[in-house]
């Protein structure tokens, strides 16, 4: 993959849709020194009005999927959702329970889907860098 | 009281209890290379004897350790089991005791135990709003877990509850439940 | 506090369900009296994902493992543990004897990373962000270990009826021991962070107390309770599986300091006491191992045609990295799926205690105090704090709150 510039930040903005933790803790392993993904600039926020890229978690609960779909609403556009995780890309284990309402993009359009229970942190590094790619396509379509 | 062998304890529900006492069984196993053992009582008791059963348990053990409150559906009717355990702190010296009711399912009431134990709170609204067993006198008896999600009424762990099956989410490309 | 003719009102504050902090959705609704914390409601039920039901009416026993480890992605050991004591009580399946050492391995080296885990997270409550990378980091050395000997970082599934799946190999032993003496050389350093540094100590002093006679009414479970002084743990009362060879003690704080408070900082010194125990545990583990088979019965299809024709009833107790963690099982014969499944993960009870722990608080105490209880939403379900009293509620993120904290600490350390 070719990518002609570096001159953005990315910040990120985690959601938890109820998962079981998994695919939470790899997230936050990427931010620590083993995988190190803050040298490139990528962050974790505390508000969606500032987020770039979201990451969404967990199968979709009944009682979460407003929630869920109010906050991105509240993100500014360019954005990409990025879904990690089995659970958010097909149901996995769940599909069937009574108390959700499907997998991720049933409720909000998805973008990059990150496979895996939980997907390694190197899978997720390499989500990001795809969620990059198509950001600063978004952005440039933007401009022009 | 002196601490007691798990028949002990049985013989002394049984005279605490007279007529609400219906039987009482022990087992033990035997775990891993040096033998130990294992060992758990079942006490089985009437409703209108269950609250002087557990009080019954509180001067054996000055504060029983509650676990849960697990409920079967058996049919026709609904058995619950309050499991405890006592004489924990010491070494291998722990016994498990659980008191078992059977209760019909055209009355399914069952009086609360958060007056000699407070922290029976959530399990007990858990059986309210699972199970669908009335408890009486419970001091907040919110739903717990179900609240956003299942309207009211439904009871997700009774085998005969038909109004489930429109709540079950089926994803897309596969077949929903038995109709394969 | 003095009531005057006019009314004096408390504030209600709902914190979340998403919010950047505790990574878990849960709801809070804080009502205040000025900056104190005067009361707390409990709600439930945003990670509900009906897993009993699942497991009552969709899956045969063996799919149950599976389910039963993504209840929670931490302590993703103790349920499928407890789930195989359970059914094995209940089919009465015997499990040879270099299984059950095996068992205890895979437990103890969950309990070391779900610590440091617990231990970085407090950290980057109290504002130490530093000390939260320096802790992470450490812990990447037993998911190396893990990954090493059963496959996986988090979900292994080396449980099974009868045994376990994975062998612990004489080629694979000298990794495990590098990797504990590891742990052995850099425990002095953690302990020198987490219990001699002074601002931890202003901020964990005496916060988020919890009485003795209150822990045992709210039958609290786990390191919460045996920083009050009860020395409760399944691994000592009513071992199971290779503990029951083993000498285990509960840890009470009064091995450091001498008396009990009952406040974060005891909970801390129970936290890094049981790592240690941890590594002590798997050295003894390794050294005892006795020779023979890790599982009754090999083939797939005759283990589910015992599962299906076993009648009876089990109860599973083991202490997981939080508490106290049961499952119970009931099986009749000719049903292919487990006739009645009741899990009860040890932050369920827990939770119980947290309007004692939290009254009195300031806001800015609040995400230590209740990240002390090493709370696992996932493994329970959504909590909503509320307080009394006033009818006015204002919006504030956990973010907020979180702000709050890191800011205390800097005042202190001026």
């Amino acid at each position: 993959m070719n990518l002609k510039s570096f001159n953005r930040a990315l910040w990120v903005y985690h959601i938890n849709t109820g998962s079981c933790n998994g695919c939470d803790i790899e997230i936050l392993a990427v931010l620590t020194p083993r995988y190190d993904a803050e040298r490139f600039g990528i962050m974790l926020v505390g508000s969606p009005r500032h987020a770039d890229v979201l990451l969404v978690t967990g199968p979709v609960g009944r009682s979460m999927a407003d929630n869920v779909r109010r906050v991105y609403e509240q993100t500014p556009d360019p954005k990409v959702v990025m879904a990690v995780g089995n659970c958010g890309v097909e149901g996995d284990v769940f599909h069937e329970a009574y108390s959700l309402v499907g997998p991720i993009d049933q409720i909000i359009p998805v973008d990059v889907y990150v496979p895996g229970c939980p997907p390694r942190p190197e899978a997720i590094i390499e989500g990001v860098v795809k969620a990059w790619a198509k950001l600063e396509t978004l952005a440039r379509q933007e401009v022009s | 009281m002196e601490k007691l062998n798990p028949q002990g304890i049985v013989d002394s529900f049984k005279k605490a209890l007279g007529g609400g006492f219906i039987n009482g069984e022990v087992y033990e196993r035997e775990v891993a290379v040096k033998k130990n053992r294992f060992r758990r009582i079942w006490i089985f008791v009437k409703r209108e004897a269950f609250h002087e059963a557990v009080q019954h348990l509180c001067r054996i053990q000055e504060y029983p350790h509650l676990v849960i409150i697990s409920s079967s559906d058996l049919g026709s009717d609904v058995e619950l089991i309050y499991h405890f355990t006592i004489y924990y702190g010491n070494h291998l010296e722990e016994i498990s005791v659980g008191i078992r009711i059977t209760l019909d399912k055209k009355d399914l009431k069952i009086p609360t135990i958060t007056d000699i134990i407070p922290g029976a709170i959530f399990t007990e609204r858990e059986t309210q709003e699972m199970m669908g067993v009335e408890v009486t006198d419970i001091p907040d008896g919110r739903r717990l877990f179900l609240e956003g999600d299942l309207p009211e009424n439904i009871h997700p762990w009774r085998k005969d509850d038909k109004k489930l099956e429109k709540y079950l989410r089926v994803l897309p490309g596969r077949k929903p439940k038995g109709k394969e | 506090m003095a009531v005057n003719n006019t009314e004096k009102t408390t504030y209600t504050i709902p914190v979340g369900p998403i919010h950047p902090a505790l990574k878990e959705p849960i709801q809070l609704d804080l009502e205040i009296d000025g900056e104190q914390v005067v009361d707390v409601d409990i709600h439930l039920g945003q990670v509900h994902r009906s897993i009993e039901w699942l497991g009552m009416n969709r899956n045969n026993p063996v799919q149950s493992i599976y389910l039963a480890e993504r209840i929670c992605g931490i302590c993703n050991v103790c349920h499928p543990f407890c789930l195989v004591l359970a059914v094995e009580q209940a089919a009465d399946i015997v499990v040879p004897e270099r299984a059950e050492y095996i068992r205890v391995i895979a437990a103890e080296m969950e309990r070391i990373h779900s610590h440091i885990l617990w231990a970085g997270v407090a950290a980057h409550e109290i504002g130490f962000d530093t000390v939260f990378y320096l802790t992470w980091r450490v812990r990447e050395e037993i998911m190396d270990m893990i990954e090493y000997v059963f496959g996986n970082r988090i979900t292994k599934a080396i449980y099974q009826f009868g045994g376990v799946r994975r062998d612990i190999t004489e080629e694979q032993i000298p990794r495990l021991k590098q990797g504990l003496d590891y742990y052995k050389s850099i425990f002095e350093q953690l302990r020198r962070i987490f219990l001699e540094d002074e601002t931890v100590k202003m901020r964990c002093r005496n916060v988020g107390i919890l009485p003795y006679e209150d822990a045992m009414k709210l039958v609290t479970v786990g390191p919460t309770v045996r920083a009050s002084g009860v020395p409760k743990d399944v691994r000592q009362d009513q071992a199971y599986s290779a503990y029951a060879d083993l000498d285990i003690k509960a840890i009470t704080p009064d091995v450091v300091t001498g008396t009990v408070v009952g406040d974060v900082y005891d909970r801390i010194i129970v936290r890094l006491l049981e790592v240690a125990q941890s590594i002590e545990i798997i050295e003894d583990c390794i050294k005892n191992m006795p020779e023979g088979p890790i599982l009754t019965e090999p083939k797939m299809p005759r283990l589910l045609k015992l599962l299906t024709d076993a009648e009876g009833e089990g109860v599973g107790r083991v202490e997981a990295p939080r508490g106290e963690d049961i499952h119970y099982v009931r099986m009749e014969a000719g049903v292919s799926t487990l006739s009645t499944w009741k899990v009860r993960a040890p932050t369920y009870i827990n939770l119980v205690a947290v309007p004692t722990i939290l009254k009195g608080m300031q806001i800015a105490d609040v995400p230590i105090a209740f990240a002390s209880i090493d709370p696992c939403m996932s493994c329970t379900n959504r909590a909503i704090i509320t307080d009394k009293a006033t009818g006015k509620k204002s919006v504030v993120d956990y973010e907020t709150m979180h702000r709050l904290s890191v800011q205390k600490t800097k005042e202190l350390q001026r």
